[in-house]
């Protein structure tokens, strides 16, 4: 089974159909998750400026805090791929990027391209865990926290900190490096940090090329967060409640409205896992998931994954880019052909793309104010 | 259905048409005049009937321009009933539209951000658009050049980039001045050496220019040069045009290289004067050139661009006081805020001499109107740009309302000539058109794609070219007075161009290696765009 209503297994027409009466009833819907596909992301935008919807990605808050800083001050960054080719010196903040691996590839290879080609590459951490599996230099983290750190290294790097510190070698390697990378997790240290990170990273670039490498999160938002730039012109977390693109962190925190009652029902996408927020049990919601189990949400509907039952466009973190990925090889029809002829044909599911066209054609027909015809509410 | 525009101002140069008559259209292509009634007539009395726009440099998709948006949220802002040219693709599409515009190419797609590039392009309604693939400071293209390889394979690789992002030409940015950078260079020119590879930015040029003739491809090489924006920088645009050695080669936001230096011997020191004059005589001498002017208009912007080591050297100049560099796996991207301030010397200046360049250009089809949107200032501009060449009065009252510097080092308060609409439309359909190879717009004559743009003829050329009276693409009403009556979506043209088995999977090979990601990861499949067909073919030259 694919589709269900309040946990009963539907047909999936019949669960499409209540998933539109469930929105065309909202009068504050949202569209959470979007950790999907670009194709289903944007259909989410669409689906959204057509109904007056907020969205907001699973990847909110960690996004937030990286695009507050680009917004406060801008950034100078760099790749994975040119951290791998060039760097001759990377820095890691903190523990989140351990989990990437990235660390442990970074510090088995040495620059291949550009002046540090040929030389070896310092790995060094600075407030990690201490991962003993991968050969590095540990400074400790301060009192302070991370945050502080940076600052305080910031503060080296220009030569504000007078006399010895504990910091002092860190910021000299930075200076003496011919291709820096720092890498850091946005949502670990947060925005404030970020920003001092991006002042550091450009400070040092008066003397020599140092950039910094965000690592992007799990869940699509660095997609999401292109789609939803030229959908609306802005960042991912807008409303159409008006009619027209409004962007505003804080309003369209879905996790918040939901707190404060300003939503009445909710879409939920995410194709790829995503953690599903509590709230969901609480606001009138329809889940499209390419894992169902059947009881998340009151409408819940089953669609293909994408990259693996079909081709689609999604975040690459290596790449760091949108970039094709192909359907994952079939080997399961020809074990189906193994158990004989009557066993029953897989159900092959839609994709979520297709299944929010559909709402955004039925809700089409409803008899609702459409902002978009008049916006005077 | 057979359409009659009745009773318009027909003005098309490529007919030598311009004359009170009639354009007929038939199952969305121009068609000539025909007995038969007309099922529907469109009354154009008293009004000018063009063949649509046709923009060949603006920056309306990919990576920088998403990062632009981010860091600028204020800029990007839509406000109702007001679209913004710096907002959404919508926005982008309607605003084009209006003016009557239908066609748009976006000058900068790198290979590695096709497909994120490809989908912004897809989500610009209404017109067609193109990306052009950025090469030039790759390393599989550098170490090719370095390790003298043949020509061929310099052709296969180009032809692969082409095929695989699915572009409509080819551009190349500060050929290895962003490698460069990326070894801590601040200043780049053509006969510089980019460090780690031994070879020239004129050795890489001419790898290009030779492989995109070589290739067919219908638009020559679109080159954006070194040392943008500096006094002095002309000598880097003419040096580019001789390297050129009578293979076409189109200059991008030329505007931008017209600054001769006052003091030859310390040109960053002794700021700039107009080197307009020098630009038109060297167009005139080489017909295989052509440009796009890059015109400054006043208010804040953002500058987007792939050149990183001129954005980096240029950040300090950011306002407001934010920038981004993205040293990214080829060039990566810089944006730099900018306000040109009203009444500003420099800034009236420039303003002045992208003027000057179209008035004294000797062949407006190859001195095309551009802002570099949105980096001269935004595409919106252009219907008081092009009032301002058809009007001497109202340049000079333009002129007398700036600082004197700009009519004391340009030459601009001295001329007089007016373009006439014939010369509007060369700068602005047939010369764009025919720049990017697209025989089937541009024109009216019969064959021509429906793409029409009528304007009410009235003094107020502003007024007039801001808000078309009505628009039709393929043949479909899309605006009426002004306003986006029906949202078609348009088509992405990208070039037919075969690519080479071996060149592909040595491809295949490298990417895997330095990505983690083959080549498949690198296209930009029809699948990507579902239930849509967002792709039309364009042939190479024959």
């Amino acid at each position: 089974m694919t589709a269900w209503i309040d946990g009963q297994a539907v047909e999936r027409g019949t669960a499409v159909a209540a998933a539109a009466s469930l929105l065309a009833e909202a009068h504050g819907p949202v569209i959470a998750g979007l950790c999907a596909e670009a194709a289903a992301v944007q259909a989410a935008y669409d689906l959204a400026r057509a109904i007056g919807a907020s969205l907001d990605p699973a990847a909110g808050a960690g996004l937030y805090a990286d695009l507050g800083a680009l917004a406060s001050g801008g950034a100078m960054t760099t790749t994975p791929a040119e951290a791998r080719g060039r760097a001759d010196l990377v820095l890691v903040l903190g523990a989140a990027p351990w989990a990437s691996g990235l660390p442990g590839d970074l510090a088995v290879e040495a620059p291949v391209r550009g002046r540090a080609a040929g030389q070896p590459r310092a790995l060094l951490a600075l407030g990690g865990p201490g991962d003993g599996g991968v050969r590095h230099v540990a400074y400790p983290a301060g009192e302070a926290g991370l945050p502080a750190d940076i600052g305080l290294l910031r503060g080296l790097v220009a030569g504000r900190i007078a006399g010895p510190h504990p910091l002092a070698d860190l910021a000299s390697r930075l200076r003496g490096a011919l291709y820096g990378v720092v890498v850091y997790d946005p949502s670990e240290i947060g925005a404030l940090a970020a920003e001092m990170l991006n002042g550091l990273v450009k400070d040092l670039n008066e003397v020599t090329r140092c950039f910094a490498l965000p690592l992007g999160d799990p869940h699509q938002g660095r997609a999401v967060t292109q789609v939803a730039a030229w959908s609306t012109g802005q960042g991912p977390r807008v409303g159409f409640g008006r009619g027209r693109p409004e962007h505003d962190p804080w309003r369209f925190d879905a996790a918040r409205q939901a707190e404060s009652g300003e939503i009445d029902a909710a879409l939920w996408l995410a194709s790829l896992p995503a953690p599903l927020p509590a709230w969901t049990r609480r606001v009138p919601t329809v889940a499209l998931l390419g894992a169902p189990t059947g009881d998340e949400a009151r409408v819940v509907i089953g669609v293909g994954v994408p990259g693996e039952a079909f081709g689609a466009a999604l975040w690459h973190p290596r790449r760091a880019a949108i970039a094709w990925q192909e359907a994952a090889r079939q080997e399961a029809p020809r074990q189906e052909a193994a158990r004989g002829a009557g066993a029953p044909q897989p159900d092959v599911l839609p994709s979520a793309a297709a299944i929010l066209a559909d709402l955004q054609a039925r809700l089409a027909a409803f008899p609702v104010s459409n902002p978009e015809r008049s916006a005077s509410c | 259905m057979l359409t009659r525009i009745a009773g318009g101002r027909v003005v098309d140069p490529t007919a030598g048409r311009d004359a009170v008559s009639d354009v007929w259209i038939e199952d969305g292509r121009v068609v000539a005049p025909s007995d038969r009634a007309p099922d529907r007539t469109i009354d154009a009395a008293g009004c000018i009937v063009m063949a649509g726009g046709v923009e060949v440099h603006s920056h309306i998709a990919g990576g920088n321009v998403v990062l632009a948006r981010l860091l600028l949220p204020e800029l990007g802002v839509s406000e109702p009933d007001a679209p913004n040219p710096h907002g959404s693709g919508r926005d982008v599409g309607m605003l084009y539209a209006r003016m009557g515009y239908t066609t748009a190419v976006e000058p900068a797609m790198p290979p590695v951000n096709a497909l994120a590039t490809q989908l912004e392009l897809a989500e610009i309604p209404l017109l067609d658009r193109g990306g052009l693939c950025v090469m030039g400071n790759d390393d599989q293209l550098l170490q090719l050049l370095r390790d003298r390889e043949s020509a061929d394979a310099v052709r296969d690789l180009v032809a692969l980039n082409v095929a695989t992002s699915r572009a409509l030409g080819v551009k190349v940015i500060n050929a290895g001045g962003a490698d460069a950078f990326k070894d801590g260079a601040v200043r780049f020119a053509l006969d510089d050496e980019v460090p780690a590879y031994g070879l020239t930015s004129r050795t890489i040029l001419n790898g290009l220019l030779d492989a995109v003739e070589a290739l067919k491809v219908p638009h020559p090489l679109h080159v954006h040069c070194s040392n943008l924006g500096l006094p002095g920088a002309d000598d880097s645009l003419i040096e580019t045009l001789e390297a050129a050695e009578g293979r076409r080669i189109h200059f991008a936001h030329a505007q931008f290289y017209a600054y001769a230096a006052v003091d030859k011997d310390n040109p960053l020191t002794g700021g700039f004067t107009s080197a307009a004059p020098r630009i038109a005589e060297a167009l005139a001498r080489h017909p295989n050139a052509t440009l796009d002017i890059g015109q400054v208009v006043f208010g804040q912007t953002a500058t987007i661009s792939l050149d990183i080591l001129r954005q980096f050297s240029g950040r300090k100049a950011a306002s407001p006081r934010k920038w981004i560099v993205n040293a990214g796996d080829a060039e990566g991207g810089g944006i730099v805020p900018f306000r040109y301030r009203d009444r500003g010397p420099t800034s009236s200046l420039q303003f002045a001499i992208g003027l000057e360049m179209m008035l004294l250009s000797p062949d407006p089809e190859r001195t095309i109107l551009t802002t570099d949107h949105p980096n001269g200032g935004p595409f919106t501009a252009y219907p008081r740009i092009l009032h301002l060449l058809m009007d001497k009065e109202a340049r000079d009252r333009e002129v007398a309302a700036h600082p004197k510097v700009a009519a004391e080092r340009s030459g601009l308060a001295g001329i007089e000539r007016e373009y006439t609409l014939s010369e509007v439309a060369q700068l602005t359909r047939s010369g764009p058109a025919k720049l990017l190879g697209l025989a089937d717009r541009g024109h009216l004559r019969p064959g021509a794609r429906a793409d029409v743009a009528i304007y009410r003829d009235q003094p107020d050329r502003t007024a007039m070219f801001a808000r078309a009276h009505r628009v039709l693409k393929d043949g479909a009403v899309i605006v009426e007075d002004g306003e986006v009556v029906a949202w078609t979506r348009g088509h992405t043209l990208s070039l037919s161009v075969e690519a080479d088995a071996g060149m592909a999977r040595r491809t295949d090979a490298y990417l895997q290696g330095r990505f983690g990601a083959g080549l498949s990861s690198f296209t930009v499949p029809d699948a990507a765009f579902p239930d849509r067909e967002v792709f039309e073919a364009v042939s190479c030259r024959t």
